[in-house]
């Protein structure tokens, strides 16, 4: 999972200036070839920068990603659902080691991602710091919040750096299953007790706002980012990203008579764009300065997550001890 | 620190650490990871694992990279056991761009050679040769494996290096089609839809 919501800060441009203007000009051309970066090219300064945060934040989002889901794994309803929900933040996870691999190959290595991650020095997803009360939010999360991801991921995997474009491949084939699986609970709620449909309602009332905050700051606002672009770091804008999230689900959830919480929300025929109320930006920037209802929480769980796996990987280390039958 | 989830309240610990900034290593080295997909076909690197011996590096291979019907077998190797030539491009062939090495004579050795022949997609095994040093292997791979070629990066790795997968292992793979719940095409829910739709549509 992932969102264009945590690249929002600007981008400093002055290093460019230092760069060797000939290496820099057969780089562009080489993207603009279409031919993707490989970790033995030359890259700017800022390419490479730009990319470790922007892959390391989206290792970071598919652990944490996993937490408010993961503990919904004991009390998901049924065999099925559990085993389902199991393989999902397995395969969450997993995307979290692929991507640490592609950010490695720029040169930051996994023990400092991680310990970037539990001092909070580097965001992951803002829309996981809010939490899932019910099982219907852990349904929302699996269908609404993956869709999502896969908007963003889908247009990412067509960017310039190869490792990171590899790795995406293989994201997004599992990501379908995700979806697949999502879209199967909630139809089963919609179609169960009244009970059920309420219960779904109030998940999307509640997750409707981080939802929109999901693929960033409206353009309007956003930090300038045609170099991202000229790059192929960044494949679409926010505002594009989020129109076809729009354009794709909107129906679907309207065909299962739920009611989104925007009245504002509706298709312009003539722009063939999605109109709504402007997300409240303020908030958006206060939770992923650390302010919303769980960011402690889940930096605190990871904590202790590592701690607590810390006495394996050194047992791993040292190897060398070996048992010997005493003699007497 | 309170957590709206009794679960985390739970957690032994919560709230009480402190962050403890990790050591050199602590995330073990890296393990190269080769992939069959079919039967026939050519292994081909699909990334990489963090173990702390190449016996767990197959493990986690196997873990990360075949949760699905992906492949039929798989090998890992060190990552220093790799050696790797310039990285090319154009009409230049990586196997020009070697530095010239004397053929040494010793113990000759088999190594696997990988080749990267379209930039943005992964090396890919290209045949096996015999040499007594990976700087030979290359030269002896530039005249059986890369003439008349334009190949943009060669890896020769000593078989020796390499944990292969055995007759043994493969059962590792044989539950996999019992897992359809891991697979998109188990989640089938259109005639719920279409009954929940024609529903509601008696219903207006
Ligand atoms: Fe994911
Ligand atoms: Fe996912």
């Amino acid at each position: 999972m992932y969102g264009g919501g945590n690249t929002f800060e600007g981008i400093k441009t002055d290093s460019l200036s230092q760069e060797d203007p000939q290496k820099l000009a057969e780089f562009e051309a080489r993207i603009a070839r279409g031919e993707k970066i490989e970790p033995g090219d030359w890259m700017p300064d800022m390419y490479r920068k730009q990319l470790i945060r922007m892959i390391e934040q989206h290792g970071h989002s598919e652990i944490i990603g996993a937490l408010p889901e993961g503990t919904w794994i004991t009390r998901a309803p049924g065999f099925k659902r559990k085993l389902s929900l199991m393989a999902k933040v397995q395969d969450e996870v997993g995307h979290a080691q692929l991507l640490y691999s592609a950010a490695e190959t720029l040169g930051k290595s996994r023990e400092q991602m991680l310990d970037d991650l539990i001092t909070g020095k580097s965001k992951y997803s803002n829309i996981f710091n809010y939490p899932a009360f019910t099982w219907a939010d852990s349904c929302f999360i699996s269908w609404l919040v993956d869709a999502g991801a896969i908007v963003n991921q889908l247009a990412n995997a067509k960017g310039s750096y190869g490792p990171y474009c590899r790795a995406l491949e293989r994201i997004c084939a599992e990501e379908s299953f995700h979806l697949k699986y999502g879209h199967h609970c909630v139809i089963y709620l919609a179609s169960g007790t009244d009970k059920q449909r309420q219960m779904f309602q109030e998940a999307l009332n509640r997750w409707w706002a981080p939802m929109m905050h999901f693929f960033g700051p409206s353009d309007k606002i956003s930090a300038h980012t045609e170099v991202l672009m000229k790059w192929k770091v960044k494949m679409s804008t926010n505002d594009d990203q989020r129109n076809q999230f729009l354009d794709m689900y909107v129906p679907k959830i309207w065909e299962l008579g739920f009611t989104i919480p925007d009245p504002k929300l509706k298709k312009n025929t003539e722009t063939n764009k999605w109109e709504y109320t402007e997300p409240d930006w303020e908030e958006f920037k206060r939770v992923i300065n650390g302010d919303g209802p769980c960011n402690k929480e889940r930096l605190e769980v990871r904590r202790i997550a590592e701690e607590r796996g810390r006495w394996v990987r050194e047992a791993l280390k040292s190897p060398s001890m070996r048992y010997v039958t005493p003699l007497a | 620190m309170k957590s709206l989830d009794p679960r985390v309240n739970r957690l032994p610990g919560f709230g009480q650490g402190e962050v403890q900034p990790k050591a050199a290593l602590d995330q073990l080295g890296t393990y190269e990871v080769f992939v069959q997909a079919k039967e026939g076909k050519p292994f081909q690197h699909e990334g990489i694992v963090h173990a702390s011996d190449i016996e767990l590096a197959y493990i986690l291979a196997k873990e990360t990279f075949t949760r699905r019907f992906t492949c039929v077998s798989l090998y890992v190797t060190d990552t220093r056991d790799v050696y790797v030539s310039p990285l090319s491009e154009g009409q230049t062939s990586a196997y020009d761009l070697l530095p010239a090495a004397e053929v040494q004579q010793g113990e000759q050795e088999m190594y696997e050679v990988y080749h990267l022949v379209k930039r943005g997609k992964q090396h890919v095994h290209a045949g096996e040769v015999s040499a007594s040093s990976p700087q030979g292997a290359m030269q002896v791979a530039k005249q059986q494996l890369g003439v008349g070629k334009v190949v943009y990066n060669v890896w020769v790795i000593r078989k020796k290096a390499i944990r292969y997968t055995t007759d043994t292992d493969k059962d590792l793979w044989l539950t996999l089609p019992d897992k359809k719940y891991r697979d998109a095409s188990d989640y089938k829910a259109g005639d719920k839809l279409t009954a929940f739709l024609e529903k509601a549509k008696h219903a207006v």
